[in-house]
Protein backbone atom coordinates (compact mmCIF):
# COMPACT_ATOMS: atom_id res chain seq x y z
CA UNK A 1 0.00 0.00 0.00
CA UNK A 2 2.44 2.72 1.13
CA UNK A 3 5.88 2.14 1.05
CA UNK A 4 8.98 4.26 2.53
CA UNK A 5 11.77 3.54 1.43
CA UNK A 6 15.40 5.56 2.81
CA UNK A 7 13.03 8.98 3.58
CA UNK A 8 15.13 11.69 4.61
CA UNK A 9 14.26 15.41 5.92
CA UNK A 10 16.56 18.48 6.80
CA UNK A 11 15.51 21.32 8.30
CA UNK A 12 18.53 23.31 7.81
CA UNK A 13 21.24 22.02 9.87
CA UNK A 14 18.64 19.76 11.59
CA UNK A 15 17.89 15.78 10.34
CA UNK A 16 14.89 15.67 11.18
CA UNK A 17 14.72 11.79 9.69
CA UNK A 18 17.28 9.86 8.76
CA UNK A 19 16.90 7.19 6.01
CA UNK A 20 13.13 5.48 7.69
CA UNK A 21 12.15 3.11 6.12
CA UNK A 22 8.80 0.95 7.02
CA UNK A 23 5.80 -0.24 4.88
CA UNK A 24 2.18 0.59 5.58
CA UNK A 25 -0.02 -2.85 4.80
CA UNK A 26 -3.36 -2.98 3.15
CA UNK A 27 -5.98 -2.75 5.33
CA UNK A 28 -4.53 -2.29 8.56
CA UNK A 29 -2.89 0.07 11.18
CA UNK A 30 0.28 0.99 11.38
CA UNK A 31 1.41 3.31 13.88
CA UNK A 32 4.74 5.30 14.32
CA UNK A 33 5.46 6.02 18.69
CA UNK A 34 8.31 7.86 19.76
CA UNK A 35 8.72 10.72 22.14
CA UNK A 36 8.19 14.25 21.82
CA UNK A 37 10.87 15.67 18.67
CA UNK A 38 11.21 11.81 17.76
CA UNK A 39 10.25 12.68 14.22
CA UNK A 40 6.43 11.67 13.53
CA UNK A 41 4.58 14.17 12.95
CA UNK A 42 7.13 15.65 10.23
CA UNK A 43 7.32 12.05 8.94
CA UNK A 44 3.37 12.48 8.38
CA UNK A 45 4.28 15.78 6.71
CA UNK A 46 6.54 14.45 4.18
CA UNK A 47 4.18 11.66 3.69
CA UNK A 48 1.39 14.08 3.23
CA UNK A 49 3.34 16.66 0.52
CA UNK A 50 3.51 19.54 3.09
CA UNK A 51 7.47 19.16 3.68
CA UNK A 52 9.88 17.99 0.88
CA UNK A 53 11.88 15.46 1.47
CA UNK A 54 15.64 15.75 1.15
CA UNK A 55 16.51 12.01 -0.35
CA UNK A 56 14.36 8.40 -0.13
CA UNK A 57 11.32 7.30 -1.92
CA UNK A 58 7.68 6.88 -1.04
CA UNK A 59 5.21 5.17 -3.06
CA UNK A 60 1.13 4.45 -3.09
CA UNK A 61 0.05 1.98 -4.27
CA UNK A 62 2.86 1.12 -6.32
CA UNK A 63 2.59 5.33 -7.90
CA UNK A 64 5.70 7.03 -6.74
CA UNK A 65 4.69 10.36 -4.82
CA UNK A 66 8.06 11.87 -3.52
CA UNK A 67 7.54 15.48 -4.41
CA UNK A 68 4.04 15.90 -5.01
CA UNK A 69 2.52 18.87 -3.98
CA UNK A 70 -0.09 17.96 -1.28
CA UNK A 71 -3.05 18.78 -3.18
CA UNK A 72 -2.61 15.93 -5.50
CA UNK A 73 -1.65 13.58 -2.86
CA UNK A 74 -5.13 14.40 -1.12
CA UNK A 75 -7.07 13.32 -4.33
CA UNK A 76 -4.84 10.11 -5.13
CA UNK A 77 -6.65 9.03 -1.55
CA UNK A 78 -4.30 10.12 1.59
CA UNK A 79 -5.97 11.86 4.26
CA UNK A 80 -3.83 13.35 6.74
CA UNK A 81 -5.51 14.59 10.07
CA UNK A 82 -3.36 17.18 11.00
CA UNK A 83 -2.45 17.52 14.88
CA UNK A 84 -4.67 19.90 16.63
CA UNK A 85 -6.12 22.32 14.86
CA UNK A 86 -7.99 21.06 12.11
CA UNK A 87 -11.73 22.46 12.19
CA UNK A 88 -11.79 25.37 10.03
CA UNK A 89 -13.67 27.39 12.90
CA UNK A 90 -15.04 30.32 10.62
CA UNK A 91 -17.19 27.48 9.13
CA UNK A 92 -20.49 25.60 9.85
CA UNK A 93 -20.27 22.26 11.27
CA UNK A 94 -22.08 21.16 7.07
CA UNK A 95 -18.72 23.24 5.90
CA UNK A 96 -16.28 21.60 6.80
CA UNK A 97 -17.52 18.28 6.02
CA UNK A 98 -18.71 19.58 2.87
CA UNK A 99 -14.86 20.38 1.74
CA UNK A 100 -14.12 16.88 2.60
CA UNK A 101 -16.55 15.58 -0.42
CA UNK A 102 -15.38 18.03 -3.09
CA UNK A 103 -13.32 16.18 -4.79
CA UNK A 104 -12.96 12.71 -5.03
CA UNK A 105 -16.82 12.22 -4.88
CA UNK A 106 -19.24 12.81 -7.76
CA UNK A 107 -21.67 15.50 -7.31
CA UNK A 108 -24.77 13.20 -6.62
CA UNK A 109 -22.64 11.02 -3.85
CA UNK A 110 -21.96 13.77 -1.78
CA UNK A 111 -25.14 14.48 -0.11
CA UNK A 112 -25.61 10.36 0.50
CA UNK A 113 -22.09 10.40 1.63
CA UNK A 114 -22.11 13.49 4.81
CA UNK A 115 -25.45 11.51 5.82
CA UNK A 116 -23.77 8.63 6.70
CA UNK A 117 -21.03 10.79 8.49
CA UNK A 118 -23.81 11.88 10.18
CA UNK A 119 -25.60 8.60 11.48
CA UNK A 120 -22.22 7.27 12.11
CA UNK A 121 -21.63 10.36 14.30
CA UNK A 122 -24.87 11.48 15.63
CA UNK A 123 -23.10 14.48 17.55
CA UNK A 124 -21.84 15.51 14.68
CA UNK A 125 -25.29 15.58 12.70
CA UNK A 126 -27.03 17.86 15.67
CA UNK A 127 -24.95 20.50 15.37
CA UNK A 128 -24.35 20.63 11.28
CA UNK A 129 -25.95 24.10 11.21
CA UNK A 130 -23.95 25.86 13.72
CA UNK A 131 -20.28 27.61 13.42
CA UNK A 132 -17.80 24.74 14.34
CA UNK A 133 -15.95 27.25 16.53
CA UNK A 134 -18.96 25.94 18.98
CA UNK A 135 -17.80 22.51 18.83
CA UNK A 136 -16.20 21.10 22.44
CA UNK A 137 -12.40 19.48 20.94
CA UNK A 138 -13.98 16.08 21.63
CA UNK A 139 -16.47 16.99 19.05
CA UNK A 140 -13.92 18.75 16.76
CA UNK A 141 -11.45 15.53 16.34
CA UNK A 142 -14.81 13.62 15.06
CA UNK A 143 -15.72 16.21 13.01
CA UNK A 144 -12.15 16.47 11.34
CA UNK A 145 -12.21 12.22 11.16
CA UNK A 146 -15.64 12.83 9.98
CA UNK A 147 -14.53 15.16 7.02
CA UNK A 148 -11.25 12.47 6.15
CA UNK A 149 -13.79 9.71 5.72
CA UNK A 150 -16.21 11.37 3.86
CA UNK A 151 -13.84 11.54 1.04
CA UNK A 152 -13.56 7.49 1.08
CA UNK A 153 -9.65 7.80 1.31
CA UNK A 154 -7.83 4.79 1.17
CA UNK A 155 -5.33 5.91 3.68
CA UNK A 156 -5.47 7.77 6.62
CA UNK A 157 -2.92 9.65 8.39
CA UNK A 158 -3.37 10.44 11.79
CA UNK A 159 -1.54 12.65 14.13
CA UNK A 160 -2.04 12.55 17.81
CA UNK A 161 -5.82 11.96 17.35
CA UNK A 162 -6.36 11.45 21.33
CA UNK A 163 -4.32 14.75 22.41
CA UNK A 164 -6.19 16.72 24.81
CA UNK A 165 -9.33 14.55 24.84
CA UNK A 166 -11.07 12.91 27.39
CA UNK A 167 -10.19 9.19 27.66
CA UNK A 168 -13.92 8.08 26.92
CA UNK A 169 -13.38 10.62 23.95
CA UNK A 170 -10.22 8.89 23.10
CA UNK A 171 -11.67 5.51 22.88
CA UNK A 172 -14.46 6.33 21.18
CA UNK A 173 -11.92 7.74 18.38
CA UNK A 174 -9.81 4.40 18.91
CA UNK A 175 -12.82 2.02 18.10
CA UNK A 176 -13.91 4.20 14.95
CA UNK A 177 -10.57 4.19 13.26
CA UNK A 178 -10.07 -0.28 14.37
CA UNK A 179 -13.64 -0.48 12.97
CA UNK A 180 -12.73 1.62 9.57
CA UNK A 181 -9.94 -0.30 8.77
CA UNK A 182 -11.14 -3.90 9.57
CA UNK A 183 -13.29 -3.51 6.87
CA UNK A 184 -11.92 -3.52 3.48
CA UNK A 185 -10.29 -0.55 1.51
CA UNK A 186 -8.65 1.75 4.51
CA UNK A 187 -5.69 1.51 6.38
CA UNK A 188 -4.23 3.96 8.74
CA UNK A 189 -1.06 5.45 9.91
CA UNK A 190 -1.64 6.70 13.64
CA UNK A 191 1.46 8.62 15.17
CA UNK A 192 0.56 8.71 19.03
CA UNK A 193 2.25 9.25 22.40
CA UNK A 194 -0.26 7.63 24.16
CA UNK A 195 1.74 4.01 23.10
CA UNK A 196 -0.23 2.09 25.27
CA UNK A 197 -3.46 2.73 23.53
CA UNK A 198 -2.21 2.98 19.96
CA UNK A 199 -0.67 -0.83 20.22
CA UNK A 200 -4.00 -2.10 21.17
CA UNK A 201 -5.36 -0.89 17.96
CA UNK A 202 -2.46 -1.26 15.69
CA UNK A 203 -1.12 -4.44 13.46
CA UNK A 204 2.45 -3.12 13.41
CA UNK A 205 4.33 -0.78 15.00
CA UNK A 206 7.04 1.66 14.15
CA UNK A 207 9.36 3.10 17.06
CA UNK A 208 11.24 6.58 15.73
CA UNK A 209 13.85 8.07 18.04
CA UNK A 210 15.73 11.14 16.97
CA UNK A 211 14.66 10.66 13.17
CA UNK A 212 15.73 6.98 13.18
CA UNK A 213 13.75 3.74 13.22
CA UNK A 214 14.61 1.91 16.19
CA UNK A 215 12.33 -0.99 15.69
CA UNK A 216 9.65 -2.25 13.00
CA UNK A 217 7.45 -4.84 14.97
CA UNK A 218 4.53 -6.87 15.64
CA UNK A 219 2.65 -4.80 18.52
CA UNK A 220 2.28 -7.78 20.59
CA UNK A 221 6.10 -7.92 21.01
CA UNK A 222 6.96 -4.36 21.25
CA UNK A 223 4.63 -4.10 24.52
CA UNK A 224 6.13 -7.20 26.09
CA UNK A 225 9.92 -6.02 25.77
CA UNK A 226 10.23 -3.88 29.14
CA UNK A 227 13.24 -2.02 28.16
CA UNK A 228 12.02 -1.01 24.68
CA UNK A 229 8.61 0.64 26.54
CA UNK A 230 10.76 2.22 29.26
CA UNK A 231 13.14 3.96 26.84
CA UNK A 232 11.28 4.88 23.72
CA UNK A 233 7.68 4.11 25.05
CA UNK A 234 7.41 6.19 28.34
CA UNK A 235 5.16 3.16 29.88
CA UNK B 1 -33.90 70.37 3.32
CA UNK B 2 -32.76 70.65 -0.42
CA UNK B 3 -29.05 70.75 0.85
CA UNK B 4 -29.52 67.53 3.40
CA UNK B 5 -31.27 65.63 0.46
CA UNK B 6 -28.62 66.45 -1.75
CA UNK B 7 -25.48 65.46 0.78
CA UNK B 8 -27.61 62.60 1.64
CA UNK B 9 -27.52 61.19 -2.27
CA UNK B 10 -23.97 62.04 -3.32
CA UNK B 11 -22.91 60.74 0.15
CA UNK B 12 -24.43 57.58 -1.28
CA UNK B 13 -23.35 57.33 -4.38
CA UNK B 14 -19.99 57.96 -2.71
CA UNK B 15 -20.18 55.45 -0.51
CA UNK B 16 -20.89 53.06 -2.99
CA UNK B 17 -18.03 53.45 -5.02
CA UNK B 18 -15.83 53.66 -1.71
CA UNK B 19 -17.52 50.13 -1.38
CA UNK B 20 -16.33 48.76 -4.61
CA UNK B 21 -12.66 50.14 -4.13
CA UNK B 22 -12.90 48.46 -0.55
CA UNK B 23 -14.48 45.40 -1.56
CA UNK B 24 -11.57 44.82 -3.63
CA UNK B 25 -9.24 45.23 -0.94
CA UNK B 26 -11.30 42.59 1.08
CA UNK B 27 -10.94 40.46 -1.23
CA UNK B 28 -7.19 40.72 -1.22
CA UNK B 29 -6.71 40.91 2.53
CA UNK B 30 -9.06 37.86 2.97
CA UNK B 31 -7.21 35.75 0.19
CA UNK B 32 -3.70 36.49 1.13
CA UNK B 33 -3.70 38.76 3.95
CA UNK B 34 -2.11 41.58 1.80
CA UNK B 35 -3.68 45.33 1.89
CA UNK B 36 -3.02 46.13 -1.48
CA UNK B 37 -2.02 49.74 -1.77
CA UNK B 38 -2.13 50.00 -5.43
CA UNK B 39 -5.97 48.79 -5.78
CA UNK B 40 -6.72 52.38 -6.80
CA UNK B 41 -4.12 52.70 -9.17
CA UNK B 42 -4.92 49.12 -10.81
CA UNK B 43 -8.36 50.95 -10.75
CA UNK B 44 -6.87 54.06 -12.16
CA UNK B 45 -4.68 52.04 -15.11
CA UNK B 46 -7.18 50.13 -16.39
CA UNK B 47 -9.64 53.14 -16.82
CA UNK B 48 -6.63 54.60 -19.07
CA UNK B 49 -7.22 51.34 -21.13
CA UNK B 50 -10.41 51.73 -21.26
CA UNK B 51 -9.91 55.49 -22.16
CA UNK B 52 -8.04 54.47 -24.95
CA UNK B 53 -10.49 51.84 -26.25
CA UNK B 54 -12.88 54.58 -26.11
CA UNK B 55 -10.73 56.64 -28.24
CA UNK B 56 -9.91 54.31 -30.87
CA UNK B 57 -14.20 53.74 -31.86
CA UNK B 58 -14.81 50.83 -29.44
CA UNK B 59 -18.09 51.60 -28.00
CA UNK B 60 -19.10 52.11 -24.10
CA UNK B 61 -20.04 48.46 -23.50
CA UNK B 62 -17.97 46.92 -25.11
CA UNK B 63 -15.29 49.31 -23.70
CA UNK B 64 -16.70 48.70 -20.09
CA UNK B 65 -16.87 44.47 -20.28
CA UNK B 66 -13.30 44.25 -21.59
CA UNK B 67 -11.75 46.75 -19.22
CA UNK B 68 -13.11 44.61 -16.55
CA UNK B 69 -11.53 41.61 -18.11
CA UNK B 70 -8.53 43.27 -18.25
CA UNK B 71 -9.02 43.81 -15.05
CA UNK B 72 -9.48 40.50 -13.74
CA UNK B 73 -6.07 39.15 -16.02
CA UNK B 74 -4.23 41.79 -14.47
CA UNK B 75 -5.19 41.12 -10.83
CA UNK B 76 -4.44 37.46 -11.68
CA UNK B 77 -0.82 38.21 -12.96
CA UNK B 78 0.40 40.68 -10.11
CA UNK B 79 -0.44 37.82 -7.36
CA UNK B 80 1.45 35.48 -9.76
CA UNK B 81 4.41 37.36 -10.83
CA UNK B 82 4.55 40.48 -7.78
CA UNK B 83 2.93 38.50 -4.94
CA UNK B 84 3.36 35.16 -4.98
CA UNK B 85 7.01 34.65 -4.87
CA UNK B 86 6.71 36.63 -1.43
CA UNK B 87 5.06 33.86 0.25
CA UNK B 88 6.46 32.80 3.70
CA UNK B 89 8.49 35.94 3.71
CA UNK B 90 7.80 39.32 6.15
CA UNK B 91 4.42 40.32 6.45
CA UNK B 92 5.78 43.36 5.09
CA UNK B 93 7.46 42.58 1.94
CA UNK B 94 4.18 42.28 -0.10
CA UNK B 95 3.23 45.67 1.67
CA UNK B 96 6.63 47.37 0.08
CA UNK B 97 5.62 45.58 -3.06
CA UNK B 98 2.31 46.58 -3.66
CA UNK B 99 3.25 50.88 -2.52
CA UNK B 100 6.06 50.60 -5.59
CA UNK B 101 3.38 48.72 -8.08
CA UNK B 102 1.07 52.06 -7.10
CA UNK B 103 4.08 54.05 -8.07
CA UNK B 104 5.01 52.52 -11.07
CA UNK B 105 1.52 52.42 -12.42
CA UNK B 106 1.20 56.23 -11.96
CA UNK B 107 4.30 56.67 -13.74
CA UNK B 108 3.86 54.97 -16.68
CA UNK B 109 0.35 56.13 -17.01
CA UNK B 110 1.75 59.42 -16.79
CA UNK B 111 4.28 58.49 -19.50
CA UNK B 112 2.08 56.49 -21.53
CA UNK B 113 -1.19 59.20 -21.54
CA UNK B 114 0.28 62.52 -20.11
CA UNK B 115 -0.25 63.68 -16.68
CA UNK B 116 -3.07 65.65 -17.52
CA UNK B 117 -6.45 65.84 -16.42
CA UNK B 118 -9.44 64.46 -18.47
CA UNK B 119 -12.64 64.18 -18.92
CA UNK B 120 -14.22 60.76 -19.13
CA UNK B 121 -17.55 60.02 -20.79
CA UNK B 122 -20.43 58.57 -18.18
CA UNK B 123 -22.85 55.22 -19.34
CA UNK B 124 -25.89 57.36 -18.46
CA UNK B 125 -26.92 61.20 -18.46
CA UNK B 126 -25.30 63.01 -15.66
CA UNK B 127 -27.82 65.33 -15.03
CA UNK B 128 -29.96 65.28 -11.75
CA UNK B 129 -33.30 63.69 -11.75
CA UNK B 130 -36.03 65.70 -11.71
CA UNK B 131 -38.45 64.59 -8.53
CA UNK B 132 -41.75 66.36 -8.38
CA UNK B 133 -40.98 69.51 -9.66
CA UNK B 134 -37.33 69.78 -8.06
CA UNK B 135 -34.19 68.61 -9.53
CA UNK B 136 -32.16 66.66 -7.05
CA UNK B 137 -27.85 66.13 -7.15
CA UNK B 138 -29.02 61.90 -8.53
CA UNK B 139 -28.35 60.99 -12.18
CA UNK B 140 -29.08 58.37 -14.07
CA UNK B 141 -25.45 57.78 -14.00
CA UNK B 142 -25.67 57.58 -10.43
CA UNK B 143 -28.69 55.08 -10.25
CA UNK B 144 -26.33 52.70 -12.37
CA UNK B 145 -23.38 53.38 -9.97
CA UNK B 146 -25.89 52.59 -6.93
CA UNK B 147 -27.06 49.01 -9.06
CA UNK B 148 -23.52 48.34 -10.27
CA UNK B 149 -22.02 47.94 -7.28
CA UNK B 150 -24.89 46.32 -4.75
CA UNK B 151 -24.86 43.95 -7.81
CA UNK B 152 -21.37 43.33 -7.27
CA UNK B 153 -21.57 42.89 -3.49
CA UNK B 154 -24.70 40.61 -4.08
CA UNK B 155 -22.50 38.50 -6.67
CA UNK B 156 -19.35 37.90 -4.10
CA UNK B 157 -21.55 37.45 -1.37
CA UNK B 158 -23.98 34.27 -3.45
CA UNK B 159 -20.42 33.41 -4.31
CA UNK B 160 -18.97 32.74 -0.82
CA UNK B 161 -21.96 31.47 0.52
CA UNK B 162 -24.20 29.05 -2.23
CA UNK B 163 -21.31 27.80 -4.39
CA UNK B 164 -18.64 25.35 -3.60
CA UNK B 165 -16.21 27.43 -5.56
CA UNK B 166 -16.94 30.27 -2.73
CA UNK B 167 -16.78 27.44 0.06
CA UNK B 168 -13.06 26.46 -1.34
CA UNK B 169 -12.24 30.08 -0.92
CA UNK B 170 -12.98 30.45 1.80
CA UNK B 171 -11.42 27.61 3.52
CA UNK B 172 -8.09 28.46 1.43
CA UNK B 173 -8.65 32.20 3.53
CA UNK B 174 -9.00 30.64 6.74
CA UNK B 175 -6.96 27.63 6.55
CA UNK B 176 -4.67 26.93 4.11
CA UNK B 177 -2.79 24.36 4.89
CA UNK B 178 -5.72 22.65 6.00
CA UNK B 179 -7.40 23.35 2.56
CA UNK B 180 -4.57 21.98 0.80
CA UNK B 181 -4.38 18.81 2.96
CA UNK B 182 -8.12 18.35 1.86
CA UNK B 183 -7.19 18.68 -1.97
CA UNK B 184 -8.12 22.19 -2.35
CA UNK B 185 -5.59 24.06 -4.81
CA UNK B 186 -5.09 26.99 -2.64
CA UNK B 187 -2.52 28.72 -5.03
CA UNK B 188 -5.01 28.94 -7.59
CA UNK B 189 -7.58 29.91 -5.51
CA UNK B 190 -5.78 33.46 -4.31
CA UNK B 191 -4.77 33.97 -7.74
CA UNK B 192 -8.92 34.14 -8.30
CA UNK B 193 -8.71 36.48 -5.35
CA UNK B 194 -6.85 38.99 -6.52
CA UNK B 195 -8.28 38.74 -9.97
CA UNK B 196 -11.65 39.18 -8.63
CA UNK B 197 -10.65 42.25 -6.79
CA UNK B 198 -8.96 44.12 -9.50
CA UNK B 199 -11.85 43.34 -11.37
CA UNK B 200 -13.77 45.49 -8.79
CA UNK B 201 -11.20 48.38 -8.64
CA UNK B 202 -11.38 48.50 -12.90
CA UNK B 203 -15.27 49.18 -12.24
CA UNK B 204 -14.81 51.94 -9.77
CA UNK B 205 -12.08 53.05 -12.15
CA UNK B 206 -14.73 53.76 -14.47
CA UNK B 207 -17.32 54.91 -12.01
CA UNK B 208 -15.42 57.53 -10.59
CA UNK B 209 -13.70 58.58 -13.28
CA UNK B 210 -16.76 60.69 -14.93
CA UNK B 211 -17.55 62.09 -11.41
CA UNK B 212 -15.05 64.83 -11.95
CA UNK B 213 -11.69 64.50 -14.03
CA UNK B 214 -9.10 61.95 -14.65
CA UNK B 215 -5.63 61.65 -14.48
CA UNK B 216 -3.23 59.66 -12.99
CA UNK B 217 -3.52 59.96 -9.60
CA UNK B 218 -7.40 60.57 -9.38
CA UNK B 219 -7.88 57.62 -7.65
CA UNK B 220 -5.62 58.47 -4.48
CA UNK B 221 -7.71 59.98 -2.29
CA UNK B 222 -10.71 57.28 -3.57
CA UNK B 223 -8.03 54.86 -2.28
CA UNK B 224 -7.88 56.48 1.14
CA UNK B 225 -11.66 56.69 1.35
CA UNK B 226 -11.80 52.97 0.36
CA UNK B 227 -9.37 52.30 2.99
CA UNK B 228 -11.24 54.01 5.65
CA UNK B 229 -14.56 52.26 4.30
CA UNK B 230 -12.42 48.17 4.31
CA UNK B 231 -11.18 48.77 7.64
CA UNK B 232 -14.51 49.95 9.33
CA UNK B 233 -15.76 47.15 7.48
CA UNK B 234 -13.62 44.64 9.17
CA UNK B 235 -11.88 43.45 6.02
CA UNK B 236 -13.17 40.27 5.61
CA UNK B 237 -16.35 40.56 5.24
CA UNK B 238 -18.22 41.89 1.27
CA UNK B 239 -21.15 43.21 3.45
CA UNK B 240 -18.75 44.94 5.65
CA UNK B 241 -17.07 46.73 2.74
CA UNK B 242 -20.55 47.94 1.49
CA UNK B 243 -21.18 49.35 4.89
CA UNK B 244 -18.13 50.80 5.54
CA UNK B 245 -18.38 52.32 2.26
CA UNK B 246 -21.58 53.83 2.46
CA UNK B 247 -21.18 55.05 6.29
CA UNK B 248 -17.85 57.15 4.81
CA UNK B 249 -19.09 58.15 1.99
CA UNK B 250 -22.38 59.67 3.99
CA UNK B 251 -19.96 61.13 6.69
CA UNK B 252 -17.50 62.90 4.13
CA UNK B 253 -20.04 63.83 1.77
CA UNK B 254 -22.01 65.41 5.54
CA UNK B 255 -18.38 67.38 6.33
CA UNK B 256 -17.96 68.61 2.50
CA UNK B 257 -21.12 69.64 2.18
CA UNK B 258 -21.80 71.20 5.79
CA UNK B 259 -18.52 72.50 7.18
CA UNK B 260 -16.04 72.80 3.73
CA UNK B 261 -14.99 70.60 0.83
CA UNK B 262 -11.04 70.71 1.95
CA UNK B 263 -12.00 68.89 5.10
CA UNK B 264 -13.07 65.54 3.26
CA UNK B 265 -9.74 63.87 3.56
CA UNK B 266 -9.13 64.96 7.06
CA UNK B 267 -12.92 63.74 7.74
CA UNK B 268 -12.25 60.44 6.99
CA UNK B 269 -8.69 59.95 8.28
CA UNK B 270 -11.13 60.72 12.09
CA UNK B 271 -13.34 58.57 11.29
CA UNK B 272 -10.69 55.85 11.01
CA UNK B 273 -8.72 57.09 13.39
CA UNK B 274 -12.33 56.64 16.08
CA UNK B 275 -13.07 53.28 14.34
CA UNK B 276 -9.37 52.27 15.22
CA UNK B 277 -9.66 53.23 18.63
CA UNK B 278 -13.43 52.07 19.41
CA UNK B 279 -13.69 49.06 17.72
CA UNK B 280 -10.44 47.84 15.93
CA UNK B 281 -11.65 45.03 14.43
CA UNK B 282 -13.88 47.11 12.50
CA UNK B 283 -17.95 47.04 12.24
CA UNK B 284 -18.54 43.59 11.54
CA UNK B 285 -14.78 42.30 12.16
CA UNK B 286 -14.50 39.52 14.41
CA UNK B 287 -11.56 40.28 16.74
CA UNK B 288 -8.50 39.14 15.67
CA UNK B 289 -5.24 39.93 15.67
CA UNK B 290 -4.20 41.67 11.93
CA UNK B 291 -0.90 42.46 10.48
CA UNK B 292 -0.32 45.22 7.35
Amino acid sequence: MLRVDGLTVRYGPVQALSDVSFDARDGVITTVLGANGAGKTTLLRTLSGLVRSTAGRVSFDGVPITGRDPETISRMGIAHIPEGRGVISELTVDENLRLGTLHRLRRAERRGAMEEIYERFPQLGERRNRSASTLSGGERQILVIGRALVSRPRLLLLDEPSLGLAPLVTAQIMATIEELTSGAGLSAILVEQNARGALSVAHWAVVLNLGRVVIADEPSRLGADAELRRHYLGF
Amino acid sequence: MGLFVNILLSGIVQGMVFAAIALGLVLISRATGVVNFAQGAMGMFTTFIAFTLLTHGLGYWPAFVATLAIGFVFGALVERTLIRPLQGKPALNPVIVTIGLLIVLEGAAGSIWGNVARGFPAAFSQRGLVIGTTRVAFSHFDVFIVIAVAALVVGIVALFRWTDLGLRMRAAAFAPEVSRLLGIRVGRLFTLGWALAAAAGALAGLLVAPLSSFSPYYMDLNLVFGFTAAVLGGLVSPIGALIGGLVTGLAISFVGGYIGPDLEPLAALVLLLIVLMLRPQGLLGAAEARRV
